[in-house]
């Protein structure tokens, strides 16, 4: 691994740089799930005994700043995909805790030079500290040649 | 036929292809839904000022429609894990098309793996993903 990814590996991976708290509306989530073109009722009715927010719901929600201060520029910042993990449903109505860590930091070097990737994660948790679900954002940044 | 078991999955097949609705209209309103101001999801014309092909549907959207896709297939199923890579731009207004295929199923734990595509109608690759789906064990 090059030198300069391990260094900033060491001193940036999984430590807490934001922490935000998000209301969940249910009105809002239903009209997520529609738009997304879910018809299962969990969560499209808010009667439903099991409602719940559309599992992708949280890959909408941003904390404070997405890198640490600090965080070398290697270059201008793209969306290189997203991804979730869930643990438990979030549930509409409640309010959920965000905090964001860099999980990853890796470099990919092709023909047209070396791109510097960096998964920044933001771990949800209800007001009892539950973990409810991890959403992952990759930016790769291309090095200027 | 929706499945409702893990124990009706077959490896290999393919999911019921899935037409999302990425109509201009739906794109807006999802846009102003999650905060996304901007043209690019908006307005066709603002977006080919900023040298888009068109205004685009969000990635959080698409990452949606695929979910939704599975859903359809497999309407008590529990998304565990999606990963989505959005490899170009999925331009509102244009039909896409939305396959996936079964790549695992692990019969014991009741999880599957599915690997989901968006396509435009010239099927080109514009999203594409990985996705983990628990399935009650009959």
């Amino acid at each position: 691994m090059d030198q300069d990814i391990t260094a900033a590996r060491e001193k940036f991976l999984n430590q807490d740089f934001d922490e935000k708290s998000f209301s969940v509306p249910a009105e809002k989530t239903i009209e997520y799930a529609r738009l997304c073109g879910e018809t299962a009722e969990r969560f499209l009715d808010a009667s439903h005994p099991d409602f719940q927010a559309p599992p992708t719901y949280i890959a909408s929600l941003s904390g404070s700043r997405a890198l640490p201060e600090g965080f070398p520029r290697f270059g201008i910042g793209m969306d290189a995909g997203k991804g979730i993990e869930c643990f438990l449903p979030v549930r509409p109505g409640t309010t959920i805790t965000g905090r964001t860590h860099l999980h990853d930091i890796y470099s990919k070097t092709g023909r047209s030079g070396r791109m510097v990737f960096a998964v920044s994660r933001i771990a949800f948790y209800d007001a009892e500290g539950n973990l409810l679900a991890n959403s992952d954002s990759r930016v790769v940044m291309r090095e200027k040649s | 036929m929706a499945i409702s078991t893990i124990q009706e999955v077959v490896f290999g097949e393919d999911l019921p292809t899935f037409e999302p609705d990425t109509s201009l209209a739906t794109t807006r309103q999802f846009a102003a839904l999650v905060g996304w101001g901007g043209a690019r999801f908006s307005d066709h014309e603002a977006a080919r000022k900023e040298g888009l092909a068109g205004a685009m549907v969000p990635g959080i959207l698409n990452q949606g429609y695929l979910v939704a896709m599975i859903h359809h297939w497999a309407p008590n199923a529990e998304i565990k894990a999606i990963d989505t890579v959005f490899r170009a731009p999925v331009i509102a207004d244009e039909k896409h098309t939305i396959s996936g295929v079964v790549t695992d199923v692990n019969e014991a734990d009741g999880q599957v793996e599915i690997d989901l595509t968006v396509a435009n109608e010239k099927g080109e690759t514009r999203v594409f993903g990985t996705a983990t789906v628990q399935l009650p064990i009959a």
